[in-house]
């Protein structure tokens, strides 16, 4: 919005279009160095993997157009499909227990305690949110070790026989979701904290007055209520996911086999290692427009589900 | 009555059983950084012992030196990281809150377009784009500088973002009181919207310094050379030449490169909650 500014009281010190002049003269102004930034650095190069998605890239001999071959190769051939596969899996599951567990989170926590509790709950949970998962992975390496694991320790101490959490094909993928609801869910827990304290008190005073069961007050009153901050962070979870890393580079570097290795390491192997420059950038364009269906998606659903 | 009375009894011993789980979570949630403490002041002869340690075994910062003086230029990753995170914090203050002002407060023709194109931003990977700015930078010379990787991050969709919606839950009336009195929009800005921004200020500086510090993915990708490395990168290449088994010393040197982060985050907790609350909630 605008100021608005009654034109008759303008009148009385200068004109208005001067006013409006000097208005959409600042706006450019303050503007120009983030749209500048934003032109060089997002906008013109996503433009630019589009168009090296269609060609084969080669410094020496000049690039050539290719059509749709890199899609093609990606489409059709098994490893890139399973590594694609592997990142929705990965994302279905992050997701999943991110969000439901900080959820959990948040309805445990909101309930009247001193504030000195609180803060250090939320240190507790948030701190792993704001370390980089490349420090966090390298000691999750250690604890998630086969031998001389952490975790492993302790299975053996109590009897249970040791697992291959990094080593195993099966398992490898789950311990990769084990560490990201770890790091992450104390975000969306953050957030639903706050979106629970957003619910009328007096409706859930009412409900609790008639006897409503709990679990019936939270399905009825509480989730219609924050549900946009759900599919919120159902969209910021899911785009986070699909982009996943370092956690995995680091945990695993992609294996055992390909049985981890995600859309982003697969770009950089691609790209920076084979200097596939036109296919990393197709593989890169089809994450692109993944995170855009599932935005897209969700939007409209959210539409048409969420309380208004 | 009585009933209530009881349930209100059920309610409490419920209460302090889901604070008891809490609290035994929260617990679990930290115990990764008392073992990478702890272990850093470990014997490096110890370092692989088990059980493993939550609580360090005695405070000899051997390890700590044993970094700076290792083969790895942890000083000088130390200051890239530094150096990086502060210009992109500074630049993202100046850049996303002129353009937050604008987009809040000015009218101008093409704004809301700007303003949509602009986040789109929120939906495009790092992965889209690094391709062409990879070769960007090797024609013109930025690959292997660290600056290379702040000049990418001067401006961000989630600051403007973020700045925005808080301008807009500001009360205009000052402002337009002090445009009656003849001010230019520039020094409405200046003098009476900046001030009234401050919490929003505090909230984006320590969320860009936290994220800057930690980028990975494109510091792996444009950075190669030692000396330009940034700490997320380095740890990779210290656990590389540590690989002997110098755990105590990896952990050491992890210890340091957290620090800033923890520091900001123990004192100024309420900013950063705030500012992801605020993102969270106002899309």
């Amino acid at each position: 919005m605008a100021i608005a500014v009654p034109s008759s009281m303008t009148g009385l010190s200068r004109r208005s279009s001067d006013l409006a002049r000097s208005q959409a003269l600042t706006g450019y102004v303050f503007v120009l160095p983030t749209a500048l930034l934003y032109l060089t650095f997002v906008l013109a190069p996503v433009l630019v993997t589009v168009v090296l998605s269609f060609t084969y890239y080669d410094p020496m001999l000049g690039s050539r157009w290719v059509g749709f071959d890199n899609f093609h190769r990606f489409f059709t051939d098994r490893r890139s499909l399973q590594i694609l596969w592997n990142t929705l899996r990965f994302a279905l599951f992050a997701v999943t227990f991110n969000v439901g567990i900080g959820l959990l989170l948040a309805v445990a926590l909101n309930r009247s305690m001193p504030y000195w509790l609180l803060y250090i709950f939320r240190l507790a949970f948030f701190l792993p949110v704001i370390i980089a998962a490349a420090f966090v992975s390298i000691v999750w390496g250690y604890f998630l070790g086969d031998d001389l694991g952490v975790i492993n320790y302790y299975l053996r101490l109590i009897g249970l026989p040791a697992i291959h959490w990094l080593t195993d094909s099966r398992t490898a993928m789950m311990s990769v979701v084990i560490m990201d609801v770890w790091k992450n869910t104390g975000f969306f827990m953050i957030i639903f904290i706050a979106a629970l304290q957003g619910v009328p008190q007096s409706i859930v005073e009412a409900a609790v007055m008639d006897g409503t069961p709990a679990w019936r007050q939270f399905l009825r009153i509480t989730l219609p209520h924050i549900s946009p901050v759900v599919f919120f962070a159902i969209v910021y979870a899911s785009i986070g996911a699909l982009q996943v890393y370092e956690s995995i580079v680091i945990l695993t570097q992609g294996g055992p086999g390909d049985s981890t290795r995600s859309l982003s390491i697969l770009i950089v192997e691609e790209g920076f290692g084979g200097f596939q420059i036109g296919y990393a950038a197709a593989i890169s364009v089809v994450m692109t427009a993944i995170i855009l269906v599932i935005t897209g998606v969700q939007q409209v659903l959210s539409r048409r589900w969420v309380r208004s | 009555m009585s009933r209530w009375v009881q349930t209100r009894g059920a309610r409490r011993v419920i209460n302090g059983m889901i604070i008891g789980i809490m609290i035994v979570l929260a617990a679990g949630m930290v115990l990764p950084f008392l073992w990478l403490f702890s272990m850093s002041f470990r014997p490096v002869a110890d370092a692989y012992k088990l059980p493993p340690s939550f609580f360090p075994p005695g405070f000899d910062f051997a390890n700590y030196r044993e970094v700076l003086n290792s083969r790895v230029p942890f000083v000088q990753i130390y200051l890239n990281s530094v150096m990086i995170a502060i210009v992109v914090t500074v630049g993202q203050l100046v850049t996303c809150t002129l353009a937050a002002f604008a987009f809040a407060r000015l009218r101008f023709a093409g704004r809301d377009a700007l303003f949509f194109i602009l986040l789109l931003g929120l939906m495009f990977p790092a992965q889209v784009t690094i391709l062409p700015i990879y070769l960007g930078f090797a024609k013109v010379g930025l690959l292997n500088h660290p600056i290379g990787l702040a000049l990418m991050y001067l401006t961000s969709s989630f600051g403007v973002f973020m700045m925005r919606q808080f301008m807009l839950s500001q009360p205009k009336s000052l402002e337009e009181a002090a445009l009656m009195d003849g001010a230019s929009y520039a020094k409405i800005f200046w003098r009476i919207s900046l001030p009234q921004l401050r919490p929003a200020l505090s909230a984006l500086g320590i969320i860009t310094f936290t994220q800057t510090w930690n980028y990975y993915f494109q510091a792996r990708v444009l950075l190669g050379s030692d000396t330009s490395l940034t700490l997320p990168v380095a740890m990779d290449l210290l656990r590389g030449y540590m690989s002997q088994g110098n755990l105590s010393v990896v952990m050491a040197a992890m210890s340091m490169a957290i620090l800033p982060v923890v520091l900001l985050f123990v004192v100024a907790q309420k900013f950063v909650i705030e500012g992801v609350t605020m993102s969270g909630i106002k899309s």
